[in-house]
């Protein structure tokens, strides 16, 4: 079943135009990876999809109802709908919030009153995938290490029982031995017929942990390439985008 | 030990302190230092004039002083909300809010005290006492117990006051829409991300501090004329205290309230009330010197 339907979308911010006509479809049930280099438009094409994007044209159908269309401006004001429509992201900079403890900030994304209800139980869900969290709960959010901001944005990210979830750069910023446990930490999230895309620069790291990779590359997707270049050669595999011919 | 003197802070602490919440509120959720929140008070205090002219006969029983207060708070929200609807709403995503916004509430402070002097006069317009219904029930004009004798008037406003604090402090702790209003300045675009509407969570804040600031106008009944220009002096306090409190910290407004009330009780008793004022400045710059987020506030860095 297809979830998520992207029909010529533009997004860019002012004058500036970061996604040029772009396709894509969603499966239900299934793990993407979005990989590219940086500033080709992997982060913008999961913001477009939420609407933090300045502006954005095209169309973008979640269960055959649109949620893109035409946007000039008002970064954000859509944001809240979509969000709550089932589409959960986690940003690049975690987009936490540092005063408020790590118990609120999980708190804070089971925003349905069904959510806010079944909090206590979702939240220990949250810390039997990321168990660092468990006894910093009362520690405020502005005092955490990069590692554990990213995993209570993930967290934040999960409480709302989002359908499609949006992950842009996990491994950002974070040392190789935590990004790793972040990333593996991501493959335990149970989608179930919901789906996940994962935006990432270091191959390497998604590797085997998605079903299909698209590569990224000025603005626009190119074709699946994690079959082509993975299947057979894992060895093989590029570590880096750098490294792909797109 | 003065109890007149702890009785009077306590009350003035009350009402400043209703006031000092609403203004710290709003900034810790919108971002927007709400200087038309005199405006609103002001307004509540005519719209309760107003109910006790027209829905109320003397002298006021306890459903009539239900109606003033009713009508104070509710004229307060409206009155909260049309603020919002003229300098928060169209604004908040324009670069440079706070700024916009200060000026746009000025604005708004400025033009409705003239308004109010088109429609209602320059007289001052009295408040029925609203808890003197309580006075003639249980047929004794003061609360009287072993040294304390307090006006039923001031115990009115100071179990209200405090109880509104109480639950204000609660929910914005504990509630779902709290911790979403203290999540939005924090972070706007976390916030948005967690479903929180910016623009319907603000005018909610909104109207909660409207009716803040109206009740404090109907509870300054006893001691208060309403005046085009009554909000100033309010106003004034309200953001002393929430300065001092640290912008944004509803805990330190509540500290501060208190501070305030008995530094401006006791100054009046000892010094004089020509003093009152300068010795609240002083109270104001050298706890600002001290710390310079005020008694609960978060640091600047913290709150990016």
């Amino acid at each position: 079943m297809t979830l998520l339907e992207i029909k010529g979308l533009s997004a860019g911010y002012g004058p500036l135009r970061v996604l040029h006509d772009l396709d894509m479809t969603l499966e239900s049930g299934e793990r993407v990876g979005l990989v590219g280099l940086n500033g080709h438009g992997k982060s913008t094409l999961l913001q477009a999809i939420v609407g933090l994007t300045g502006w954005q044209s095209g169309s973008i159908l979640l269960d055959g109802n649109e949620i893109g269309g035409r946007r000039m401006h008002g970064a954000g004001r859509t944001t809240p709908k979509i969000v709550r429509k089932g589409v959960a992201l986690a940003p690049q900079g975690d987009a936490i919030f540092p005063g408020l403890t790590v118990r609120q900030n999980l708190d804070s994304g089971a925003f349905s009153a069904r959510a806010w209800r079944e909090r206590r139980k979702r939240r220990e869900g949250i810390l039997e995938i990321f168990p660092p969290l468990a006894k910093l709960l009362d520690q405020s959010v502005g005092t955490l290490s990069g590692g554990e901001r990213r995993m209570v944005s993930l967290g934040r990210a999960f409480m709302g029982d989002p359908r499609i979830f949006l992950v842009d750069e996990p491994s950002l910023g974070l040392a190789p031995i935590i990004s790793r446990a972040v990333i593996e930490a991501l493959g335990k999230i149970d989608i179930g017929d919901g789906a996940m895309i994962i935006a990432e620069q270091d191959l390497g790291l998604i590797h085997g942990r998605v079903d299909r990779m698209l590569g990224m590359h000025a603005g626009e997707l190119k074709q699946d390439i994690g079959d082509a270049l993975m299947v057979g050669h894992p060895e093989q595999a590029p570590t880096l985008a750098s490294e792909i011919e797109l | 030990m003065d109890w007149f003197v702890v009785t009077s802070a306590l009350s003035l602490a009350a009402m400043y302190g209703l006031l000092g919440i609403g203004i710290s509120l709003t900034w810790s959720s919108i971002g927007m230092l709400n200087l038309a929140h005199g405006f609103t008070f002001a307004a509540a205090g005519y719209g309760a004039w107003w109910a006790s002219k027209n829905l109320v006969k003397a002298p006021t029983s306890g459903t009539d002083a239900l109606i003033v207060g009713g009508a104070g708070i509710l004229i307060g929200v409206i009155g909260g909300l049309c603020v919002g609807l003229i300098a928060f709403l169209p604004l908040h995503d324009r670069p440079n809010f706070p700024i916009r916004s200060l000026i746009a509430t000025l604005a708004i402070s400025l033009a409705g005290t003239q308004v109010f002097l088109l429609w209602f006069g320059p007289l001052n317009k009295p408040l029925p006492k609203v808890f003197s219904p309580v006075a003639r029930a249980l047929d004794r004009p003061k609360l009287e117990f072993g040294p304390i004798s307090i006006t039923w008037d001031r115990v009115g406003a100071i179990v209200c006051a405090t109880l509104l604090c109480v639950i204000v402090l609660t929910w914005v702790r504990l509630s779902r829409r709290g911790i979403q209003m203290r999540a939005m300045m924090q972070n706007p675009e976390g916030a948005a991300l967690v479903g929180v509407s910016v623009r319907s969570t603000g005018m909610l804040v909104m109207g909660i501090c409207g009716g803040m600031a109206g009740l404090s106008a109907v509870l300054l009944s006893s001691t208060f004329f309403v005046s085009p220009s009554a909000g100033t002096q309010p106003l004034a306090k309200g953001l002393v205290i929430a300065l001092l409190g640290g912008l944004g910290s509803v805990p330190g407004a509540v500290i501060a309230s208190v501070l305030v009330g008995f530094t401006e009780a006791l100054t009046a008793k000892y010094f004089g009330t020509g003093y009152t004022l300068f010795a609240q400045y002083v109270l104001v710059f050298g706890v600002l010197i001290v710390r310079p987020r005020g008694i609960g506030g978060l640091l600047a860095q913290v709150r990016e």
